[in-house]
């Protein structure tokens, strides 16, 4: 500090001094500044007695203060001369309203003790106890507001009493009105599900499948009317609807397809029998009105014509090596010879007439509904592909056509190019193809269960899988004899039904294409079931080999092949144990006796004469002519050496 | 659509154009080959209008028309550019050949001589219409050839009569070897087919083929070969046909 230069720090006012009066020159006049006195006086003045540490106190001191002013204005008339002096000249002496406040306050306690002085004699004055009348004041904002808010709420629920009042109201009124319902109204609701449009003074709409992209040259009009026959004297029915729909002549009644599959040949005079069995009408929603039910229905009667006439139009175009027939209302085909596979449009007016010639002339079981669904599903597809990228044409301004086609022109296509763009299978084919492979499956699946009731032993399984195509099945097919189930695992086919043959997979690897004949079937899995045989027998015949074996292990005699040869035992030459042996070897010609019967006579009834031209099946059949030949060899030589050895025994 | 030689068989002396044609059809069938229907294929020839607007005009009015009322489809293998177009109408009366072939049923084909080839879809015949005014179809110019097809193993032949209003004028000859598409790889092939049924009247490697030697075949270039080929029988329009009896 002494080291460091003393700095220069200039201080001044902040304060500036008022200014009392501005010259007419600029110059200003300024208020002289209070003096330190005049200044506390003017404090003092500020100070506010009445705030205090006790505010009650304050208050009453405060209150009597003024109160006693006067009165101790009264009491000290000079003084009061000289507090009025002071009140008129506030530049005297600062504590003047300090000492006045003082002396009030003075006065204020002298009365107060004199007061508590004599009532404390309680001569000339006592002290009561103040009632509880004071309480209730406490509590009365309390009350006031539970008492208001009582006076809101009850407010509130008025109004809101009032609009469920309203409400009500409008549902009965609904409920009343709902009989009847407004023209517009129900027109509104017509429109919600059917395109409408207004023509001059009548509102028509399209029931059609045009704008889903159908073909389909029919109008599919229909006309919205006023329902004005109502009486209103009479009671509104319930079910009356203040509107109408009237549907095109030719689309009245109900419609399906029924596709079906005969065996018998078809008899030309019953071609074009209409079949006329009407079908319960599916049920409509309950809460639908009448309008929908009818609409839906001659919808479903346009897409059935629709469907049909497709059909009939391919029938008639396409060529296939078995023509089609096309009578009235039925397209009939051959899938396969001696089957007919028969569609036909049924169509059932709403007449009271007709149905009283409805005559079920096929049973209704017959009618393959899976066929009848696809058809409804192909017909719905070949809608969406009209209206798909690839029909719709990008720019805009394109022709319509597949988009492949439209470059035809452009590109120069030949003709193999534009038949190979268009070939595509018609709705007709594709429902025989599916007709087809129905049939195909149905009648392995047959074919399968009736060999299972008919042969108990071996027993065949059949596990069909549940993931099927439109044209092709599966299914594995197990043949196990009782008691060697683990060890005979080898006989499990695989079978892929497809729409004309059947593919059979051996576990072993072999694959086998069977036709669509029944008889194919069946001789293949008698094939198989033989096979079992077989092996079941093989096995338990070289169980028996192994028991003879370790005999010959302790008894020194030889096997061969299968064959006994009784060896000329050296040791062991024991009546006992010869006819043991003899015994073991009649047993095994019985065996083989038995497996030969088999084979021949009791699958085979007719071997013998069969024609063994089925290529798919020379495989077994030879091999198994090579068996039961070696077998028949085999046989022969068992024969002669248990004839010998039973003359030995007993020449021995 | 494999490579195509058309050539023209002159008649036969002192036969007609019928029965040359039909010995032709029956070395054909003595060769093995399987008749498979007709074919046809047919020109139209038109001039550009020459007392039209300039060049510019011209163009912007066709390209006007075009968008307009085009509804075919278009591949342009060279749009024609407004500099060939002025070159155009400096020429007058530059032809154009509209033709059609039976092999490509859907389309259309445009020809200049020396120009461009347009491939079109048969819309473009209403377009020719509408283009009235810039082309105008000459006088008795349609000529067509018609005539059976026949099939041997890859090879296509097409015999036909040429003929200008009701008379015949003369014979085509299209053979198409179907697998192959590059011109050079497949001439002496072809050649070789030809002289086994035409014999002597064996003709030349065609001019499309030196043109674009090793670029793939087109059907354009089968149909600047008509064009070729019906230019060819309409000059020899002047020497009547000697045999027809």
């Amino acid at each position: 500090m002494s080291g460091v230069r003393a700095v220069r720090i200039s201080i001044e006012s902040a304060c500036e001094k008022q200014v009392h009066e501005v010259g007419l020159d600029g110059t200003e006049t300024y208020l002289p500044p209070l003096s330190m006195s005049q200044n506390l006086a003017r404090l003092a003045q500020r100070i506010d007695f009445s705030q205090g540490s006790g505010s009650e106190e304050e208050e009453a001191a405060g209150t009597e203060g003024d109160a006693q002013e006067w009165p101790g204005a009264g009491s000290s008339a000079d003084q009061d001369d000289e507090e009025g002096v002071v009140k008129f000249q506030p530049s005297l002496w600062p504590w003047d309203s300090v000492r006045n406040n003082l002396r009030s306050a003075l006065t204020e306690m002298c009365v107060l003790y004199d007061v508590l002085s004599i009532v404390r004699d309680k001569k000339f004055m006592t002290l009561d106890p103040v009632s509880q009348d004071a309480l209730p004041p406490k509590q009365n904002p309390q009350t006031l507001q539970l008492i208001s808010k009582k006076k809101s709420l009850a407010g509130a629920a008025q109004i809101l009493l009032k609009g469920a009042e309203r409400l009500t109201k409008s549902v009965t009124e609904n409920q009343e009105n709902k009989l009847q319902r407004d023209f517009n109204s129900e027109l509104l609701r017509l429109r919600q599900h059917w395109k409408l449009r207004k023509v001059g003074d009548k509102i028509l709409g399209d029931l059609s499948y045009r704008s889903a992209g159908s073909l389909f040259p029919h109008h599919g009009t229909f006309e919205v009317i006023k329902n004005t026959d109502l009486d209103l004297d009479k009671k509104i029915p319930e079910d009356y609807c203040p509107l109408d729909v009237q549907i095109p002549s030719d689309l009245e009644g109900s419609a399906y397809i029924k596709v079906s599959i005969q065996k018998q040949a078809p008899d030309i005079g019953d071609l074009g029998t209409v079949n006329l069995f009407k079908r319960p009408l599916p049920k409509s929603k309950p809460g639908s009105p009448h309008w929908q039910t009818k609409l839906e229905a001659a919808q479903n009667v346009l897409l059935c014509k629709e469907i049909f006439a497709q059909l009939s139009r391919e029938a008639v175009q396409i060529k296939s090596q078995v023509p089609h027939i096309v009578v009235k209302n039925q397209i009939i085909s051959q899938p396969f010879p001696s089957l007919q596979l028969s569609i036909s449009l049924c169509h059932s007016s709403n007449d009271k007439k007709s149905q009283k010639f409805a005559t079920e002339k096929q049973c209704p079981e017959d009618h393959l509904y899976v066929l009848e669904h696809n058809l409804h599903l192909l017909i719905r597809e070949f809608h969406k592909q009209t209206l798909s990228s690839i029909m719709m044409p990008h720019p805009a301004s394109a022709p319509f056509g597949h988009k492949r086609m439209r470059l035809s022109g452009p590109q120069a296509f030949d003709k193999n190019e534009i038949n190979s763009l268009q070939s595509s299978e018609g709705l007709l084919e594709k429902i025989i193809k599916q007709a087809k492979h129905i049939f195909l499956r149905s009648r392995a699946a047959a074919t399968i269960d009736s060999l299972a009731s008919r042969i108990e032993d071996p027993q065949i399984q059949a596990h069909w899988s549940n993931i099927n195509d439109v044209y092709e099945s599966s299914v594995k097919v197990l043949i196990t004899s009782q008691g060697y189930e683990q060890i005979c695992k080898s006989i499990q086919l695989q079978l892929n039904i497809g729409v004309e043959q059947i593919r059979v997979v051996h576990r072993d690897g072999r694959v086998i294409t069977l036709s669509y004949q029944e008889q194919e079937l069946q001789d293949f899995l008698l094939s198989q079931f033989v096979m079992d045989l077989k092996v079941a027998a093989r096995l338990w015949f070289s169980f028996l080999v192994t028991n003879v074996k370790t005999f010959q292990k302790v008894m020194f005699y030889k096997i061969t092949n299968g064959v006994i040869f009784v060896g000329h035992s050296k040791k062991f030459s024991g009546i006992k144990w010869k006819v043991e042996i003899l015994f073991i070897k009649w047993s095994c010609l019985c065996l083989h006796l038995a497996l030969v019967y088999y084979d021949f006579f009791q699958m085979f009834p007719k071997e013998v004469s069969r024609n063994f031209d089925l290529k798919c099946l020379q495989i077994n059949y030879k091999h198994k002519e090579e068996i039961t030949s070696k077998r028949v060899l085999f046989l022969k030589i068992i024969i002669r050496k248990c004839l010998f050895s039973t003359f030995k025994l007993f020449t021995l | 659509m494999g490579v195509t030689c058309v050539s023209q068989m002159p008649v036969a002396e002192g036969k007609s154009v019928q029965q040359t044609v039909e010995l032709l059809t029956r070395k054909l069938e003595m060769l093995g080959a399987e008749k498979q229907g007709t074919f046809c294929v047919d020109c139209e020839t038109y001039h550009t209008a020459a007392s039209t607007l300039g060049s510019q005009g011209w163009s912007a009015m066709v390209r006007s028309q075009l968008t307009a009322t085009s509804t075919s489809q278009v591949q342009v293998i060279l749009l024609p550019q407004p500099s060939q177009v002025a070159g155009i109408i400096g020429q007058t009366g530059k032809l154009m050949y509209v033709m059609h072939n039976s092999e490509y049923p859907l389309s259309c084909f445009a020809l200049f001589e020396n120009g461009p080839c347009l491939i079109a879809d048969t819309n473009f015949d209403v377009l020719m219409v509408k283009l009235k005014g810039f082309f105008q179809s000459a006088k008795a110019s349609k000529i067509e050839t018609r005539g059976t097809r026949y099939q041997y193993c890859d090879f296509l032949v097409k015999v036909g009569t040429v003929t200008m209003g009701p008379s015949a004028r003369g014979i085509s000859v299209e053979v198409e070897y179907g697998p192959c598409v590059v011109a050079s790889d497949c001439w002496s092939l072809l050649l070789e087919f030809l002289q086994s049924f035409l014999g002597s009247h064996t003709p030349g490697a065609p001019a499309v083929f030196g043109n674009r030697h090793d670029a793939v075949y087109g059907p354009a270039d089968t149909m600047v070969q008509y064009m070729e080929l019906f230019n060819k029988i309409r000059k020899q329009q002047q020497v009547p046909v000697a045999g027809i009896r």
